[in-house]
């Protein structure tokens, strides 16, 4: 229902200015200074307040699929470009291609002719009004499907017609500021006012005036009008509370709307001269759009005025962080680097006795790794929070923590094998974090439900099993690299290569177990202190006890003598199949306490995981056949009295 | 039999029963996991973890398995036996000693939770008070005895003797303090009570025109509702039937020997030795979303005539004589904003509550000495070569 009711605002508010005058656009970009002002405004949303670059950024990648956009002039919009061009010349946004469909079977579903356009395409906004009605209409009917019932095509409606949505209210946010008001047909309504024709704030100030002439009777019929007029404006703004109060943060968590500002003046006879002076610099804003100097003078203006609002609350503090964050995308530097090294290091096999080579390559990963680590503890400090609170951020600390236990092994033993680890745990995590992102399309740092505001916990408990998940992972790629090895009959004759691999398996497997067990442990803890019980076979401490289990397991099957080096590192290789499970494979059961996150479409990149895995676990059990055949016919060949030369060369042959 | 208990050991001790032991662990554990998504926790729960034998169904394949309860049992003995009294003591084992004496505390704190402690909840809305908290599981019937001057007198049935009482099995539920016996039939864990129309037959009895109607068991075991038919038998033989339901709003009423004697289905009781008053319960959003930070219950614990306050929060439970009382949930679901709330609080009496932190302590210890010396050696060796 509210949705719709949106709709309709937004709708008529893009019509009528589309009818009403000429399309204007904007003539030059966006300065770097209107850039720079624009993104380090702070929006409260999604629980938290952040900057209006991190809102830009999720919101054009949940309706392009990326983060920028190319204009139908050939300008390439980063985020709050963008989101510029949507707030202040939406006629001009509304021809951007910036609806992603994935199957054009969603276009057609809404009415509309698909011709000459490819399977999955972008759509601009005036391509797709035609059909909106009906996109809203069937998107409210599936919405009453459950998620997990909901065909594809079905499933990219609901999210088209949330993206259209967010778009118009979007489009519509500053419709308050673009409206003139002409009022003073009444007397009574004139006394109000001190001009004739005037914008949004001065009726929010008249507001409680005009309140008490619509509940009497003269001029009842005007004061209606105006205030009616000034809530549909408003209505269309409740998208974006870029107005922090005036109260501290403990009486007064939300941040407000213009119709928050409004209604609050019209109910309860309540403005701050800083939010009336904060609604005239949006209106003084949007009337010098066509003047980018004045445009950024404005701005710049509007600017110090909502920060001071947040800084004197003590929530602006790490929104300079967080856009620096963004903009130094120390997270992709640190997956090319990992990529460098990776290339760097096929040619040192190729040469073992590269020296500088070694080095360089050593630096490349060290580099990427702190960069790694550098963007953890920014994240930490931004969020005043220990490193892993979601899913997306286990992605980050697992592959921080591979990588460095890689390096730590590489910097003990210079056998060049962790570093090799360590620079593709570092590439495919980095690299999965990345997909993760794009297809989740959510902030990566959002509020947290009730159970999961503690400190403490997080930072003992997520932080240890977390170490265990990437401990578990990372003996899993030795394991499989000991397999892979063994199977291409790689240095088929160095047994100390294959002992120190094995050894480091075995390693990193202790490693696992210490944190994967007391992770295990005192999460129990936790539940007996938050829930009362300290295990409840919920999938996710199943998950954990399984890790725990498998390392244990394997660990005494190698002290009985049942699994030896290449069996270690078969085990340790299908141990990766179990972190897995618990990691992503239980939150796909869609049951228990813990089933949290985006996990729908993760299902495919998992099976593949399994599926690879258990084939290299499959092939180790080959190479091992294949070996242990070879030795026999050694043995066989090995006759008293031949030459052991003779046997090596037939060995080489 | 010096041969046996030889025998008996080499088997307990041996390390080959561990990994067997811990496979099927494993087994259990992942079959249990996967089972929840069909079956709800409670029940694989009790099949899976709390038997000594269950038989799991791939697809209609039935294969026996031994219960996660008996593979603990047993791996206690073998840690025991094996990792602890056999093992060789010196400097090298000493970590491994540790930990395995870490794990030992943990099973047993383990097995002391499963059959020495109770759970259930007390749910109250703003001023209102309790002094016995309730099962979410467990069910009871209740004879209450009026005393005739106000007060009321309760004989407790508990669940285990009339459970068994399904179909046409019965179970004679009596005491030489009541004059009459209350013979259960027909118990049903999880039933409706349902209008009997005349258009269908239905194979059970039909009291005043109502029947109870068997259901599945819910996944969500908390909703299910027992139900069972009841008949109090006088010493002269009359015979009142009725039916006994779990969400019944008034219990069933009978005249016997002169007095009024009320009987009542319900969730098991546990008495707590205070009372508890819910003053006020709290919710906050995070701002602008519909998302919780938190919530707490601001409630007075009452011994006598002492009262004081405490807040009991999410991850701040409150400990107090033998009880620990955690912010489970709240309610009504589809509360607006103004709406009357309550507040439900788990209640645990475990008398192992403290022992896994004390577990954890040590295996840390255990581990983190053993495999500090390991990674000594390593890079030892390693330096060296």
């Amino acid at each position: 229902m509210k949705l719709l009711v949106a709709i309709v605002v937004a709708l008529t508010c893009v019509a009528s200015h589309g009818a009403a005058q000429e399309p204007e656009s904007r003539r030059v970009p966006w300065s770097d200074g209107i850039v720079e002002l624009a993104e380090s405004l702070p929006v409260q949303d999604g629980g938290r307040v952040k900057p209006l670059h991190t809102f830009a950024s999720f919101t054009l990648l949940r309706l392009n699929g990326k983060r920028s956009l190319t204009t139908p002039s050939g300008e390439r919009l980063g985020p709050t470009e963008w989101l510029l061009d949507i707030l202040v010349f939406p006629q001009t946004a509304i021809g951007y291609r910036q609806f992603l469909v994935q199957n054009d079977e969603v276009i057609a579903a809404i009415g509309l002719s698909v011709d000459e356009r490819k399977k999955r395409d972008r759509y601009t906004f005036e391509e797709l009004r035609p059909g909106v009605g009906r996109l809203f209409e069937l998107a409210r009917q599936y919405t009453l499907i459950e998620e997990a019932d909901r065909s594809s095509v079905q499933q990219q409606v609901v999210h088209l017609a949330n993206n259209v949505d967010e778009f118009m209210r979007l489009a519509g946010h500053l419709d308050f500021a673009r409206m003139r008001l002409r009022v003073g047909a009444e007397p009574e309504v004139a006394e109000l006012f001190d001009a004739s024709v005037v914008p949004f704030h001065a009726v929010v100030r008249a507001a409680p005036g005009l309140h008490e002439l619509a509940d009497g009777v003269a001029g009842r019929g005007e004061a209606l009008a105006i205030l009616r007029a000034a809530a549909d404006v408003g209505g269309a703004s409740g998208s974006l509370a870029l107005l922090p109060p005036v109260a501290p943060v403990d009486d007064e968590p939300s941040w407000l709307t213009p119709d928050d500002v409004f209604y609050r003046s019209y109910d309860e006879g309540r403005l701050a001269d800083e939010h009336a002076e904060a609604l005239r610099s949006f209106v003084a804003l949007v009337d010098a759009r066509l003047d980018p100097g004045a445009f950024e003078r404005e701005l710049a203006g509007l600017h110090a005025r909502l920060t001071g609002l947040a800084e004197a609350r003590g929530e602006y503090a790490s929104v300079g962080l967080e856009v620096a964050y963004y903009k130094a995308k120390l997270l992709s530097w640190s997956l090319y680097l990992f990529v460098f090294a990776f290339l760097g290091l096929a040619f040192l096999w190729l040469r073992p006795r590269a020296k500088v080579l070694y080095a360089g390559i050593s630096g490349v990963a060290g580099i990427a790794t702190l960069l790694l680590i550098a963007a953890i503890v920014v994240r930490c400090v931004i969020r005043g929070r220990p490193p892993v609170s979601t899913l997306y951020e286990t992605v980050l600390f697992v592959t921080c923590v591979g990588a460095i236990v890689g390096l730590a092994v590489e910097a003990v033993n210079r056998r060049r094998l962790a570093l090799s680890a360590a620079a593709i745990f570092g590439m495919i995590g980095l690299f999965i974090a990345n997909g993760y992102e794009l297809l989740d399309k959510q902030d990566t740092m959002p509020s947290l439900v009730a159970v999961l505001d503690t400190n403490f916990w997080l930072a003992t408990h997520v932080t240890s099993i977390t170490i265990g998940y990437s401990a578990g992972m990372f003996a899993a790629l030795l394991g499989s690299l000991y397999l892979l090895a063994k199977l291409a009959r790689f240095k088929r004759d160095d047994r100390a290569f294959y002992k120190g691999l094995a050894r480091m398996v075995y390693g990193v497997l202790c490693f696992g177990l210490l944190f994967s067990l007391i992770g295990t442990i005192l999460g129990g803890i936790w539940a007996n202190d938050s829930w009362g019980r300290f295990w409840g076979w919920d999938p996710k401490e199943n998950g954990a006890l399984l890790i725990c289990i498998v390392q244990i397991a394997i660990l005494h099957a190698r002290m009985g003598g049942f699994l030896r080096d290449h069996g270690v590192c078969a085990a340790a290789a299908f141990g990766g199949t179990v972190v897995a499970f618990s990691w992503w494979g239980v939150n796909l059961l869609g049951v228990g306490l813990h089933s949290y996150g985006f996990t729908s479409g993760i299902h495919d990149a998992l099976w593949t995981y399994y599926l690879v895995q258990w084939a290299i676990v499959g092939l180790g059990g080959v190479a091992w056949l294949l070996e242990r055949r070879n030795a026999a016919a050694d043995r066989l060949r090995a006759v008293p009295g031949r030459p052991p030369e003779e046997i090596a060369e037939s060995k080489a042959a | 039999m010096r041969v046996l208990l030889d025998g008996f050991l080499r088997v307990f001790s041996s390390l080959a029963l561990s990994v067997a032991l811990l496979l099927m662990l494993g087994l259990l554990t992942w079959l249990g996991t996967l089972e929840q998504v069909d079956h709800g926790l409670f029940e694989v729960q009790k099949r899976y973890f709390e038997s000594f034998f269950l038989v799991h169904h791939a697809g209609s394949i039935p294969i026996p398995l031994p219960g996660a309860n008996l593979v603990l049992c047993l791996l206690f003995v073998n840690l025991a036996v094996g990792g602890m009294a056999r093992m060789r003591r010196d400097r090298r084992t000493a970590g491994i000693l540790i930990a395995h004496a870490g794990i030992l505390i943990l099973l047993l704190s383990g097995f002391v939770k499963m059959y020495f402690s109770d759970d259930g909840h007390v749910t109250l809305f703003e001023d209102q008070r309790a002094n016995h908290f309730e099962s979410y599981y467990r069910w009871e019937i209740a004879i209450a005895e009026d005393l005739g001057d106000g007060r009321l007198r309760e004989h407790v049935v508990p669940q285990e003797d009339f459970a068994d009482a399904q179909g046409d099995r019965t179970a004679r539920l009596g005491s030489p303090e009541l004059p009459f016996e209350v013979e259960v039939s027909h118990y049903m864990p999880n039933s409706r009570p349902t209008p009997k129309g005349p258009m269908f037959e239905v194979a059970v009895p039909v009291v005043d025109g109502v029947f109870l109607q068997g259901r599945e068991l819910a996944a969500e075991a908390e909703t299910n509702i027992a139900g069972a038919y009841v008949s109090v038998v006088e010493r002269d033989g009359t015979r009142t039937d009725g039916i006994l339901w779990g969400m019944d709003a008034h219990p069933l009423t009978v005249t016997a020997g002169g007095k009024d004697w009320a009987i009542d289905l319900r969730h098991e009781r546990y008495a707590m030795p205070f009372t508890i008053e819910l003053e006020k319960f709290t919710k906050v959003d995070h701002p602008r979303i519909n998302m919780p930070k938190e919530f707490s219950s601001d409630v007075a614990v009452i011994e006598g005539e002492a009262s004081r306050p405490v807040k009991i929060s999410m991850n701040e439970p409150l400990r107090e004589a033998g009880l620990v009382l955690y912010q489970a949930s709240w309610g009504p679901g589809g509360a607006r904003p103004g709406d009357r709330l309550f507040s439900t609080l788990s209640v645990v009496r475990n008398p192992a509550d403290k022992l896994p932190l004390y577990a954890c302590i040590v295996i840390a210890a255990g581990l983190v000495i053993h495999f500090t010396r390991k990674l000594a050696g390593y890079v030892r060796r390693e330096a060296g070569a």
